[in-house]
């Protein structure tokens, strides 16, 4: 059962499901409409990472994988902050800072959770959570 | 909730998806993780370690070499092909596939 098939077939219920598809906008142009309640774009504050942001929000938006939240990740100035904010126009926009401790963590192969509970990346991707909850309709 | 995470290889897509993951479970939520990806590390990122991430891998070669029955339900392919991750997420490894398209 491919990725699509297995999300545009999952029931409905209480249960979080948190889907890391294939790096690019692959999985999502072949999702089937509606299969998801919300789309988290991940996005640096680099041209080309942008880009691939811009083109996943165009088919998020067209095959209507509900809420299009952007996270703009890595953010080490306020300029790459205002560069992604620009870049997404109405979407909101959700900011990571670029973190010591998840550069730790990717380099441990350990959870960034584990490595520091309380780091600042931690606490602000945790602040998705009611945002996710607020604008999806469960 | 069925939440997609998208983006560029090298955003951090991955870091996001394993720290949301266990955010959501750190507040009560049932929360299920899927790998989805090409180069599947979702389970690194929920700290599951090296060795239960490979072993997840390996079944997955299993079922594309054919060694292994392709689960046919949602239950099935979560306890077939899925572990415990840490906070009581459940991940499961979707898809490996050798030659990834480009970004």
């Amino acid at each position: 059962m491919s990725a699509e098939q297995l999300l545009s077939s999952v029931p409905e219920s209480d249960t979080v499901i948190v889907a890391d598809l294939e790096a690019g906008i692959g999985t999502l142009t072949r999702l089937p409409e509606a299969s998801v309640d919300s789309t988290l774009v991940i996005v640096e504050p680099t041209p080309r990472s942008i880009d691939v942001g811009q083109r996943a929000v165009l088919v998020a938006t067209e095959r209507k994988q509900g809420h299009i939240t952007i996270v703009a990740n890595k953010v080490a100035t306020h300029e790459d902050e205002e560069r992604i904010r620009t870049a997404f126009g109405e979407h909101p926009v959700v900011t990571v800072p670029l973190d010591p401790v998840v550069v730790a963590a990717d380099r441990q192969g350990a959870s960034p959770v584990d490595v520091d509970p309380n780091a600042l990346a931690i606490s602000a991707i945790g602040g998705l959570v009611p945002v996710l909850i607020e604008t999806t309709d469960t | 909730m069925k939440i997609a995470v998208v983006g560029k290889g090298g955003s951090g897509k991955t870091s996001v998806s394993g720290v949301l993951a266990r955010s959501f479970a750190r507040s009560g939520h049932n929360v299920i993780g899927l790998d989805c990806d090409t180069n599947p590390n979702l389970g690194l990122s929920l700290g599951v370690g090296d060795l239960e991430t490979e072993r997840l891998l390996s079944l997955r070669d299993q079922i594309d070499e054919g060694e292994q029955q392709h689960a046919h339900t949602w239950d099935d392919i979560l306890d077939a092909y899925g572990t415990d991750a840490p906070d009581g997420v459940r991940l499961t490894v979707v898809n490996r596939i050798d030659n990834p398209e480009p970004d």
